[in-house]
């Protein structure tokens, strides 16, 4: 690495670091709620799912387990990014930023990592639950980090670019839209061959069935998938997404 | 060469209006350069270009001799900014905004908690500077001045800082505006606030309607007035507004306060005219006194309205 990449490097964590502890210190009165609403949450889709299907097999406990945080990281990025960002372009807060020496996907990257520490107890609360309340056997993966990292930038990348793009209204519209296609109709919480074949050929496509694998794979030590595969697909996604994000965050009016 | 130079930026949005046409000035390090107009001159547009935040169609931007519009980023590093609006400082204590933004411009940890102390303390904002309140409006702004002063970059952008502030706060806000440039910044100030400003600014441009309609140190703008004398005076309730002797010329009314431009040569008239029409129970109360800036705003402005 030049000198030169270094610095720019050394500069972007730092950046990152600052506005990472900006937003916590911004939040700090609402943090321990926010906090305790994402445990609820765990807890609830635990116990709710056990209402939707009664006779909870333990290969749907697994679905409904790890479906769990990667649900958390595709709503972070794709519903909470973009509401938030839209939010700082009406108050002011966006354009102030960009008037700041910070790498343009920095506020981005400090948005995704504050939101992943606030869910971070409402994983390990619906984990822990799952195992006591479905007898599930969990089994840590190390590749699991660099899978949530994948993950929740691609989700992050797609919703901080619609918006950017898009006027504030329209970006609540979009990231509503995104959040119920996530929820019914992608293979997060239920096998892939649940869905109507067509609809299946969609997410053979798309990066969705990939991120779920590999969060379930992480968090059990089985893949039902080829990890390598998966890995290229949703890493392939993820540096689509960010440059595209890039652009749109370079661009100028 | 100056620290900030803009020539001929142009700038149009997509709905047709031309906000900057042919805008240049030239601000060098050290100096308060004041930039006037009324709302929707393009003073806004052209600060957005300055930090890289939007484009000119055409013309060109420089920092110390880099193209800033081919490099945004180096706007970003040169320039420190107060924005219009508040800054955005919900949730946190003054002295956090201030250090995170100093931190964030690149400043070391211990010179930025001095800096910003220092801010805080000559702006007296101690009742928020360790508690994260609700700011008032002026509290706000004077915080975003110090989150904008406390790492300076070589060119200062602050758009409209003395809005809301109290008067006493108000004038140690100027005397660290000046100082800012006494210490080797580039300042580019908008405001509205005319008259205080004239005690500040070295140099000065008077925009309206996207264009640069003056400029100058405001000594030679007045004289250009070519009346170096204004008249006011506070009319009696229900009299209709007199007419004015010959070398006194009106510049405005409003209400019951009329102001006249009087030349070196109709002073004698003025006064005697004045003074005459106080004790015909026309005029309430009057004041000779040099012109100011805000003569010289006010001529040009209703100048380029009229055209």
């Amino acid at each position: 690495m030049t000198p030169d990449r270094t610095r720019m490097t050394v500069d972007g964590v730092r950046t990152w670091w600052l506005l990472l502890r900006w937003q916590v210190l911004r939040t700090r009165r609402l943090l321990v709620t926010l906090i305790l609403v994402q445990v609820a949450l765990g807890i609830g889709m635990i116990y709710g799912f056990g209402f939707l299907v009664p006779h909870v097999t333990p290969e749907v406990a697994v679905f409904f387990a790890t479906g769990a945080p990667t649900l958390g990281m595709l709503i972070i990025g794709l519903t909470v990014v973009p509401q938030e960002t839209a939010m700082a372009r009406v108050n002011g807060r966006f354009s102030y930023v960009a008037a700041l020496p910070v790498p343009r996907l920095a506020p981005m990257c400090a948005d995704v990592s504050y939101w992943l520490l606030v869910q971070l107890p409402g994983w390990v609360a619906t984990l822990l639950l799952a195992v006591v309340h479905f007898h599930l056997h969990l089994r840590f993966d190390a590749l699991v980090v660099p899978a949530v990292v994948l993950v929740s930038l691609s989700a992050a990348a797609v919703g901080y670019g619609v918006a950017v793009m898009f006027p504030p209204g329209a970006t609540q519209q979009v990231s509503s839209f995104m959040s119920i296609a996530l929820l019914l109709f992608s293979p997060i919480n239920f096998p892939l061959d649940r869905l109507p074949s067509w609809l299946q050929d969609v997410h053979r496509a798309l990066p969705v069935t990939y991120m779920a694998d590999l969060i379930r794979g992480g968090l059990t030590g089985r893949y039902d998938v080829n990890p390598a595969l998966a890995f290229a697909v949703v890493t392939a996604y993820c540096a689509l997404g960010l440059v595209v994000a890039g652009r749109a965050a370079r661009r100028r009016s | 060469m100056g620290m900030l130079v803009a020539t001929d930026v142009t700038k149009t949005y997509r709905n047709g209006v031309r906000a900057n046409d042919g805008v240049s000035i030239d601000v060098p390090a050290g100096e308060v350069f004041g930039l006037l107009g009324p709302n929707g001159a393009g003073k806004t547009t052209l600060v957005s270009q300055i930090l890289g935040l939007s484009k000119p169609d055409s013309g060109t931007i420089t920092i110390d001799g880099v193209d800033v519009v081919a490099r945004p980023d180096v706007a970003r590093r040169w320039c420190s900014y107060q924005p219009q609006a508040a800054a955005p400082v919900e949730g946190l204590s003054a002295r956090e905004a201030v250090e995170l933004v100093g931190r964030i411009r690149g400043g070391e940890a211990a010179q930025v908690r001095r800096r910003g102390a220092e801010l805080l303390d000559r702006l007296e904002l101690g009742e928020v500077a360790d508690r994260p309140v609700p700011m008032s409006g002026g509290m706000a702004r004077l915080t975003g001045f110090c989150m904008a002063a406390v790492v300076p970059g070589r060119v200062v952008v602050l758009d409209e800082p003395t809005n809301d502030v109290d008067p006493l706060r108000r004038r140690t806000l100027w005397s660290l505006i000046r100082s800012l440039a006494d210490g080797g910044a580039a300042v580019l100030l908008v405001t509205h606030n005319v008259i205080e400003a004239e005690r500040c600014v070295d140099r000065l441009a008077i925009v309206a309607g996207g264009r640069v309609l003056a400029h100058g140190a405001p000594a030679p703008l007045k004289a250009q007035l070519g009346a170096p004398l204004r008249l006011e005076v506070t009319l009696e309730p229900d009299v209709p507004a007199p007419r004015l002797p010959e070398g006194v010329v009106a510049a405005g009314c409003a209400g019951r306060r009329l102001v006249a431009h009087v030349q070196s040569s109709g002073v004698d008239a003025a006064v005697a005219w004045a003074r005459q029409a106080q004790q015909g129970g026309v005029v309430a109360e009057f004041a000779l006194m040099p012109a100011s800036l805000e003569d010289v705003y006010a001529s040009w402005v209703t100048t380029e309205g009229a055209a």
